[in-house]
């Protein structure tokens, strides 16, 4: 299988604490995978290194077989990567659809001539666009409703569907099931297995093992900014060193 | 005739109608001057709309680019003899021209540290103007006597000036009306909502802050030079700090994100004063009054921007409206 995406001994230092200390591993193509730890292990970090947020310290991030470091923001996400954020970060006085358009607009671009002139070509495939994620994350009805007045669960959903409006190859969904219930995260689980179905290759980093334990087909597991695992979740399941960090060393 | 075509033709009778037609029967230059500086302030308001209403960045010295326009202008027709017709263009183009140069190293400030920027360039503006005696005769100003010459043709008459004015500065208007009703505008919007979020969308942040900040400034300057040809003279204190602030009160008050509301916040700031002429001195307590009032108790604006964006899409019939079966959603 093709790697996607690569990290090669990535490492981030903030004063005196090593956040990220020399994590290497490599995601394959149309692969679920999981990135979890305890609090404060340095997943947030890594995925800010990945996305371009935080340049590393050392090491080098390949995406697609070309070394993405260093490069801005928006124009990794114009290699096909596409984030969520932890605290949920939708537009809150713009419409729901508004929201969604602006995912597309960033990758079929728009400018103020576009704006003015001949820009319908471009204005439909957005509006296109838009439409289908909408549909695909089941908020048709909501469309013209202000993102500020959604239920908690819906902005979650609102914020995937406007990263996949992004059209990504890699998708990094940042604790997408923060603040869930658990028939919620039963049902978000359905919905991320089912996205990774149709090809699409999917990074999760979450705190809670439920989610993660149950869909990803390989887990990485950071404590204190090092990497203590990198398999199958049953494995890692039993890992002396997984159980010692994450849970507490006592299950 | 569908909804959105009489509402387009209502607002042309009424600009290059009724309102001509009344002021001829009014038949005052004074009203003739306070439609001008309607106009004029309509185009300021329209033009700081989208860079503080729409792309969120407060901007305090707007004034000062609306008057690097008034100067252009005015100067390249009295020192130069280059008429209105390329005077208009040219003032827009120094305006921008001047944004931009202040824009590269302002456009990575976050927020207040951005206002507070803003306000300095204001400053600095304002004193060239006043000190820069040389180019720009300080604080005496400079007459413009030639009037308005288009492609050759000397326009006198108040209802000629009238025309001018409007169609430069409805054309203007109408730019900015496409460019903050589309999905640019939806981009701009989400630079003011999110700006690390919507760069994570792969959107250059900067450059489209720096687009739209030199875009106003064209539309300022455009402004500064309809006022230098209509009043014949201008000063340093036409374009000093409490000019941007009165520019900056009339997108508030209007509706911050919300076109068609900083076009009645303008209207309402020029003409108020006027109206209330009998009560003396007393008006401007009056207006100040009716501004906190408008705040306190339409924070969002006169006219919302949610209402302005629905009003734009179904009214005016800017939405995308491919499938029928949908309501008025997103922008051609």
């Amino acid at each position: 299988m093709t790697t996607i995406l690569e990290l090669d001994s990535l490492t981030r230092v903030f004063g005196g604490l090593r956040a990220v200390d020399d994590v290497s591993t490599k995601v394959s193509e149309g692969e679920l995978f999981g990135l979890i730890g305890p609090n404060g292990a340095g997943k947030t970090t890594l995925f800010n290194l990945i996305s371009g947020f935080t340049p590393p310290s050392s090491g080098d991030v390949r995406f697609k077989g070309e070394s993405i470091t260093g490069l801005p923001v928006h124009k990794i996400a114009h290699r096909g990567m596409s984030r969520t954020f932890q605290n949920l970060r939708v537009f809150p006085n713009m419409t729901v659809f508004d929201n969604i358009s602006v995912g597309a607009l960033g990758m079929i671009g728009v400018s103020p001539f576009s704006a003015l002139w001949g820009g319908r070509a471009k204005a439909r495939e957005i509006s296109e666009r838009s439409w289908e994620m909408l549909e695909k994350v089941g908020l048709k009805e909501h469309a013209d409703d202000l993102a500020a007045n959604l239920s908690y669960g819906k902005r979650k959903y609102l914020e995937i569907a406007r990263a996949l409006a992004m059209k990504p190859d890699l998708l990094i969904l940042d604790e997408p099931a923060a603040g869930m219930n658990d028939s919620e995260t039963a049902e978000l689980a359905q919905f991320i297995t089912d996205l990774n179905k149709t090809g699409l290759t999917i990074m999760l980093v979450e705190h809670d093992m439920g989610l993660v334990m149950g869909i990803c087909q390989r887990l990485v597991v950071l404590a204190s900014g090092r990497k203590i695992a990198d398999d199958v979740p049953a494995k890692v399941r039993q890992d002396p060193a997984v159980l010692e960090a994450y849970l507490g060393g006592d299950d | 005739m569908s909804k959105p075509l009489f509402i387009k033709l209502l607002l042309l009778v009424i600009v290059f109608a009724v309102v001509p037609f009344a002021l001829e029967g009014l038949g005052k230059g004074y009203y003739y001057q306070i439609a001008t500086l309607a106009f004029v302030f309509m185009l300021l308001a329209a033009s700081l709309h989208l860079v503080t209403g729409v792309a969120g960045l407060l901007h305090l010295g707007h004034a000062s680019l609306y008057g690097v326009g008034a100067y252009v202008a005015a100067l390249l027709g009295s020192k130069y003899g280059i008429g209105f017709t390329y005077g208009l263009p040219l003032a827009g183009i120094g305006a921008a021209f001047v944004a931009f140069l202040v824009a590269l190293p302002t456009m990575r400030l976050m927020s207040i540290y951005f206002a507070v920027a803003t306000l300095g360039i204001g400053q600095m503006l304002f004193l060239v103007f006043q000190n820069w005696v040389d180019v720009t005769n300080g604080p005496n100003g400079v007459m413009l006597f030639d009037g308005i010459d288009l492609f050759g043709y000397a326009i006198n008459s108040e209802l000629g000036i009238y025309y001018v004015v409007a169609v430069v500065a409805a054309v203007s208007i109408l730019i900015l009306n496409r460019l903050s009703h589309s999905y640019y505008g939806n981009a701009l919007r989400s630079l003011r909502e999110d700006d690390q979020c919507t760069a994570a969308m792969g959107i250059n942040v900067t450059v489209m802050k720096i687009q739209a900040f030199v875009i106003s400034a064209f539309f300022a300057g455009i402004a500064g030079a309809l006022w230098a040809y209509t009043t014949g003279y201008i000063s340093p204190n036409d374009f000093n700090f409490s000019q941007s602030i009165l520019i900056l009160t009339m997108v508030v008050v209007g509706g911050l994100g919300s076109l068609p509301g900083v076009l009645i916040g303008a209207l309402l700031l020029i003409l108020l004063p006027e109206v209330l002429r009998y009560f003396g001195d007393i008006r401007n307590i009056i207006v100040g009054l009716l501004m906190f009032g408008a705040i306190l108790f339409l924070p969002k604006g006169l006219f919302g921007e949610v209402n302005a964006l629905n009003f734009a899409r179904r009214i005016l019939g800017s939405a995308w409206s491919e499938d029928n079966s949908e309501k008025g959603i997103g922008w051609k």
